[in-house]
Parts: C-alpha cells; structure tokens; sequence
C-alpha cells in the first residue's frame, strides 16, 4: 500500500478524531486507496454521511464536496442529491448504527429502487460515538453498555438484506483484509445500481473495553478469529456458523 | 443576475384548481427541478399533480418511503442544485421536524407545504385545523429562524408557492407553506399572470458558503462544481469545518442564523389591513378563517360598526411591530383560530391591549357569523 | 356587489354529486365568472349524504364557502332534508329527483320536481348519468352558466369513455321540456 492518500485530504481539517487502533481509520486509507486506482477525480465525488464515528470518515477530512447529516438519514440526503444531478458520483460512509438501525428503512428502500449509490457501512458492533450500546450487527452474547449479560439477540445479516431488497452488488470484508476490500470497494465504484458493503471495523475504545479485550491487538483478534470465506463457511451448519463472520461477496446471481 | 422575469410555464388565463393543484402549478412555474413526499391526506393531490406534470417538465419526482426520507432528499437535492419541494400534513410535518432544523443550520433552500388537518395526532384526515402554527416554529430543537406564509385563497397558493421558492433561495432557509385542508380542497378560479419572477440563487465562487456575505445571507455554491463543499449541521466555520467546542463559533452561527431572517422581517412580512383606521375592534386573522373574517367585519361595517381587519400573510417571522403599532390605538383585537390561541398568544406578547381569542377546534371551517357573533359582542 | 349565485348539489355518494359541482364550477369560469367550489370529502363522500357546493359570481367571492343556497339540487331524501332549511327563503329554488324526494312545503318556496333518475334510466338506459340529467335541467331553469360553458366544461372533466354518454345525458337536460 504505497499509495499516498494525504492528496484527497483537505489539508484545513483538524487531526482525525479516531482513537488509537481505530478500524475507521484504516478504512480512511483503503476507501482513498481505491479511488486513487481508479483515477477518480475527487472533483466528481460527493460522500455523503449520517452520525457516529464511521460518519466522520469523509467529513471533514475528504477533499471533494460532503454532505454530513443526520442520524440515519444520509441515504436519503444522497438519494436526493443523485438524482438530481445524476454526474454526481454519489459514496455514502456510515456507521452499522446509522444504516442499520435508525435508517435501515431508508437501506432496504434505496436498494429496493436500486439507486446509483455505493454505500459502505463501517460494523464496529456498537454505537461508539455514544458509548457504546448495541447495535443491530453485534454478535449474540457480546457485552456492551446496553447488554450487559450479553447480546441476547440476533445480528442483522446486512448483506443477505440488501440483496433481498435488489441490491445490485453486495460485499463484507474486514478492514484486516486490505487489498479484498480496496478490490472490493473498487468493484462497488465501477457497479451500476445499488452497491454495499459492510466493512468489519473493529471499535477498541468501546467495543474492546468491555469485552476484556484490553488493547486494540485483542480487539483486532477478536474479529478476525470470527472471520471465514464464503468458499470455507459452504457446507457448514448453521450451529457451527453461529457467531462467525463471513466475508465474500453476495450478489444477486454472480459472483 | 439574481431575480430573473420569464414565462409561466402554464398558459395565461383562468383556471378552476383545488388548492393543492394551485401549489403544485406555483412550484412548477418556480422551476421546482425536485420534489419527493410521502402521501397524506389531504394533501396528496398536490403530490398527484407533481407526478403527473413533472412528467411533462422534465424535473424529478420522487414518492419516498416515509417523510424523513421526503425532506432528507430534498435537502439533498437543494445541495445538489434543485429548487427543491416537499408537501405533507400533521403527522407528516411532525416526522419532518428535525430535518428542518438540519435545513435552518446548513442554511439549505426548500419549501414544505404543511396542509394542515385537525389533531391532536391523526385527529380527523379531511378536517381542516390550525394546529401546527407554533409547530411551524419551535417544532425541533434549537432556537430557530424559519419563514411561514398563510395563504387565504386558491390564488394565494400559487402565487405564495412561487414566492415560497423565492423567499427560500433569498434567504437560504426553509420557507413552510402553512395552509390547511379548507384552502387545498377548495376550487376556485384563478389568474395565471404571462410572466412570473423568480429569485436564482447567489454564486460566487470560492465564496465561504456559511459567511455572512453582505447581509447576513451567504451565496450558495452547490454539489458538482469543484468547491469541495462541507457541509454539515454541526456547528460550523464559514467555510463549513465542524468547530463543536468553540463558544465563539456557536455564538456568531447561531446569532446569524437569527439575524439573517429577523433583521429583514420588514422586507419579508406582508398583511393586508381593511377598515382599521376608525376601528375599535380589530379582527387579526390569517388561512381561511380571514375569509370568515373579513365577511363578518364587510357585513358588520354596513351596520355602521367600527370594527376591522388585519391579514396576516406571513406568519413567521411574527409580525411584531405591526401588533404593536396596532394595539396601541385600538381598544381589542380579536383572533379567531382553528387551534387553540396559537397566535393569540403571540400577539399577546406585543399588543398594549385586550386581545381576545376565539377558538374553533371540531374540524369545521370558523363560519362568518360566528365572527359576527362575538365581535357584536365586544363592540 | 354584481350577482352572486349560490348553488348547492346534495345527495348520495355515488350518484355523482362531487363530479356535478366540479363540472358546474368549470363552466362558470369558462362564461368569465368567478367561482368557488367545494364538496365532500374522501371516505365520507361514499353511502351518505353528500355536497357539493359552488358559487358562482360577477365579482371576486369574498366568502367561498355556501352562507344560504339560492338553487339546491337534491337527489336524495336525506340530502333534501339536511339541507332544505338553508336555502334563501324569497328567490331560492330547489330542484328535486322526482319520486326519490318528497318535498316539504315551505313558504314561498318554489320547488321543482324533475324525474331526473328515471329519464337516466329510460333514456340513457344509465341512472349513473341522472347527475348530468339533472344539472342540465337546472343551469336551463335558472340560467346560471350558458349551455356552450356546461357542455365544454363536461368534455373537459369526463374521462374519454365516458363522454358520450354524459354529453348526452346533460343535453337531454338542457332540452327537457318542462309540462
Ligand atoms: C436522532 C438521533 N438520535 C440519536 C443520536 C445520537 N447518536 C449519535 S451517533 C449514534 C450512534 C452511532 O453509531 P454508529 O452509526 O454505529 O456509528 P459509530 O459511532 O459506531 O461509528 C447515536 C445514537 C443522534 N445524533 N440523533
Ligand atoms: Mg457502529
């Protein structure tokens, strides 16, 4: 990764606000790095964003036109945007909290209507902006500010519920598997229609911190020891796929 | 150059149009290129219009999947360059509230139509109400500057939907079209005039987009055209960089924010006045109910008695001089309303003198001789 | 003030009420008038009784909603009798679906019974047109908009396959002979 992202940020804004071992972070460089393979010119990009950490990824920090919104909602705001002026070529980065929980509606709709939007939704499992409650994509079990006996329910399986609202393109990848997910979010640039994908971004801070997973390395370890293929979770039972994470990608038909 | 003359895009003649068919020709002839809702009675007709016309016009319609959904895409699409629209009720209007707020603080041009029906809640969907007058107002978090216009007849919601857009690119804010399901299911014939004027937006590039420009009203750049925009409804640099801890940034957004709408209101307000230079009592209406009024306040002078008649058109900003200026000659105002005293109680606060409010709030129009009733009453 | 006519069209719904009013309004604006309507809305138009009301007038209408009818049409029984109490009591005239109503006397009161439904019937072999049956009688009893307005308005606001039909039933109207 020899890609010098520091050209697409604006020089003006303020360090990142990301803690230390923060997954958004890396997502920051990778996101950028995908554009750089592909020439885009940053001039005809807009990122749109909702609230959370995640959120603050683009805002302030990418060198092109951003939208930062409400809680949920930034799919909306780009729905418009795009539509409007379809030339803009439309990415909106979020937090699993802000896609999936207060704007899953507006999730399902756009890939229903399979709108031109490349949608990437940073999973940390919680809402760490605000201290870390659960969110709909945490692990039954896990231990958060607002489960403290345990998640006692299920994770959404964002992936399976774009596509079965139309999505076009559909991925998950962690942020531990860098050059799947600049491929990944390279693809999902180049996809006509509606594409998603979620990106595994461990939190240490909020996530980490009360599961006993007292440095970012543990946290980091966490997630990528629930990591299998899709190729590898084939076959195996739903028992054994409980609480694993699978990446791949899952589009409608292909691949 | 910012106000720009050109042609109706209807026709010039007369038209028999409910009045939501008269909103959604005033957003077209005000070059509406957006407008995406969510269906409610009674306004849906409006949206009925949009979907069919647009078709003709070329702009985008958009049926959403709730009204956050409505009003998030339309600010969207104001950034992205559209004269941009949305029209709702009640229920609708509440789910909007925050988005509004988002709109006031990111300074983003749209126009809602509110078709106000009878509540609380789902209340009566065919009835007409006035029950989101303060709504309009204080109806999100934050101190907040928004411009609301009472249209009275099927005229007014054409002409004031275009002057809607022109108000809300002029000034960079929401502008709420307050009118109720009276005025929207009415027909009646209106004059579409051959030439109509509309306010385009201010550029200048490499501008801040949140400075205070010359009056408090910064240019407006939009998506697309290499200003790298920030925008966000975090407290905010003139050029958009979020500053959350800054007490002096927070301080001068937010005073703008006010000032920009509250130092022009003289320029935005406008009433009309019928028989107050004599009067004793004087009837401050607004919506349809000024309709009611002012057949009371004709008959009422042919008996010979003193009584008047205020129009508000605009609602917000509150036109507090001008109650001022009137309460101190008169002995009584009188405000009759289909909600209860939701404006009586603003001009409470400015006028030196009775101000007595009538409430109506059955899901009925407030009928003329009611408001003959009680003003005989008073004189 | 130059003349004003209030008119109110009563009934149930599904006999076409609301569409008679929109028609009537449409031909007043297309002889120059002023006009205001305004009727029944939604789920309470259907089964019950049903309005629609539309003033017509020389001048800007200050008031648009009906204070006093001076022509009410009545196509039902208890339309009629919701309504009868408020129409202008010297100069008023109601025009009734004869049988389906059955009139109160009233002083001075001149109402006029027209077998609106069944000419629709007999004739058009459709009593869903007896709305237009019974407009066409009325605008030539009281004159309020010229025959070319109403049958321009109907062409304007009755979908396409239905407009023979209607053009037909409002000029057997129009034409009716009154014995
Ligand atoms: C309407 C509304 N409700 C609640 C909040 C508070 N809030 C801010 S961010 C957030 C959750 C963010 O979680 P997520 O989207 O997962 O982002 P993360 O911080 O984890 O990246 C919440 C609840 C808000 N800003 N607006
Ligand atoms: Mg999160």
């Amino acid at each position: 990764m020899a890609t010098d992202v520091r050209q697409y940020l604006r020089l003006e804004a303020p360090p990142m606000p990301f803690c230390p071992g923060c997954g958004d972070r890396i997502l920051l460089r990778l996101i950028l790095t995908a554009i750089d393979e592909l020439k885009i010119n940053m001039d005809d990009m807009l990122f749109v964003s909702g609230i959370g950490c995640a959120a603050w990824i683009p805002s302030p920090h990418f060198n092109a036109d951003t939208l930062h919104t409400l809680h949920g909602r930034a799919i909306a705001f780009a729905t418009g945007a795009k539509l409007f002026n379809p030339k803009l070529k439309v990415m909106v980065i979020s937090g699993d909290g802000d896609l999936a929980d207060i704007g899953g509606n507006h999730l399902i709709h756009a890939a229903r209507r399979n709108i031109d939007l490349t949608v990437i939704c940073a999973n940390n499992m919680v809402y760490g902006q605000t201290g870390g409650q659960v969110a709909a994509t945490a692990a039954k079990g896990v231990l958060t500010a607002t489960t403290t006996a345990g998640n006692y329910y299920r994770p959404f399986d964002l992936c399976k519920l774009v596509n079965a609202a139309g999505a076009t393109y559909a991925a998950r990848y962690s942020v531990t598997q860098p050059t799947l997910l600049i491929s990944s979010i390279k693809k999902a640039l180049q996809t006509e229609g509606f594409s998603f994908i979620e990106v595994i971004s461990p939190c240490p801070t909020q996530f980490g911190r009360r599961n006993r997973l007292d440095t970012p390395k543990d946290t980091f370890k966490f997630f990528e020891d629930k990591l299998i293929t899709k190729e590898d979770a084939e076959g195996l039972s739903p028992q054994e796929l409980e609480n694993r994470i699978i990446t791949g990608e899952f589009s409608n038909g292909s691949s | 150059m910012v106000l720009k003359e050109m042609k109706s895009t209807l026709p010039p003649g007369s038209y028999y149009f409910s009045g939501n068919e008269a909103a959604a020709e005033g957003a077209i002839a005000a070059q509406c290129g957006y407008y995406a809702g969510y269906p409610i009675t009674p306004s849906s007709e409006l949206m009925h219009r949009i979907a069919a016309r647009f078709r003709e016009t070329g702009a985008v319609f958009m049926q959403m999947e709730d009204e956050l959904a409505s009003i998030c895409s339309i600010i969207g699409a104001s950034w992205a360059g559209a004269r941009a629209m949305t029209a709702t009720s009640g229920p609708g209007f509440s789910l909007m509230q925050e988005a509004i707020s988002y709109a006031i603080m990111t300074e983003t041009p749209i126009v809602i139509v509110d078709i106000q029906r009878v509540g609380p809640s789902t209340g009566q969907a065919t009835r007409p109400g006035g029950g989101d007058m303060m709504q309009a107002k204080w109806g999100s978090h934050g101190d907040r500057e928004v411009i609301a216009i009472s249209p009275w007849s099927v005229q007014e919601m054409y002409d004031q939907t275009i002057n809607a857009f022109n108000l809300a690119e002029r000034y960079r804010v929401p502008v709420i079209l307050l009118s109720d399901e009276a005025i929207a299911h009415l027909r009646e014939r209106i004059e579409v005039r051959e030439r109509i004027t509309i306010f385009n937006r201010r550029k200048e590039k490499g501008a801040p987009p949140f400075g205070a420009g010359d009056d408090g009203v910064p240019p407006m750049p939009a998506f697309g055209e290499g200003e790298k925009l920030l925008v966000t409804a975090s407290t905010h640099t003139e050029y958009g960089l979020r500053k959350t801890n800054d007490p002096l940034v927070q301080a001068k957004l937010a005073s703008r924010l006010h000032y920009k709408i509250v130092n022009k209101r003289e320029e935005i307000i406008e009433y009309e006045h019928y028989h107050v230079e004599d009067a004793e009592v004087v009837v401050i209406a607004y919506g349809f109910t000024a309709r009611s009024s002012l057949f009371a306040v004709e008959r009422l002078r042919q008996e010979g008695k003193k009584v008047g008649m205020i129009r508000l058109k605009t609602i917000w900003p509150f036109a507090d001089r001008l109650i001022r200026n009137l309460g101190a000659k008169v002995k009584k105002v009188f405000v009759p309303e289909m909600n209860i005293g939701q404006m009586a109680g603003e001009i409470m606060k400015y006028a030196p003198c009775d101000v007595i409010s009538f409430s109506q709030t059955n899901g009925e129009v407030i009928h003329p001789y009611t408001i003959m009733e009680q003003l005989e009453r008073l004189l | 003030m130059g003349a004003v006519k209030q008119v109110r069209l009563c009934g149930l719904g599904g006999q076409g009420i609301v569409l008679a009013g929109t028609i009537l309004g449409h031909a007043g604006i297309n002889d120059r008038k002023w006009v205001a309507g305004s009727s029944s809305y939604g789920a309470e138009a259907r089964g019950s009784a049903c309005r629609s009301e539309v003033i017509i007038s020389d001048e800007p209408i200050s008031f648009p909603h009906v204070i006093e009818a001076d022509i009410l049409v009545a196509m039902s029984q208890s339309a009629y009798d919701k309504y009868i109490e408020n129409v202008e009591s010297e100069k008023g005239i109601v025009i009734y679906d004869d049988p389906l109503v059955s009139t109160k006397e009233i002083n001075g009161l001149k109402q006029i019974g027209i077998p609106a439904t069944n000419i629709a019937a007999t004739e058009l072999n459709n009593k869903q047109v007896a709305n237009m049956v019974i407009l066409g009688i009325a605008v030539e009893i009281t004159k309020i908009v010229t025959k070319g307005a109403l049958i321009s308005a109907v062409e304007k606001n009755v979908p396409e396959r239905f407009k023979a039909l209607n053009l037909k039933a409002v000029e057997l109207g129009l034409n009716w002979e009154m014995e």
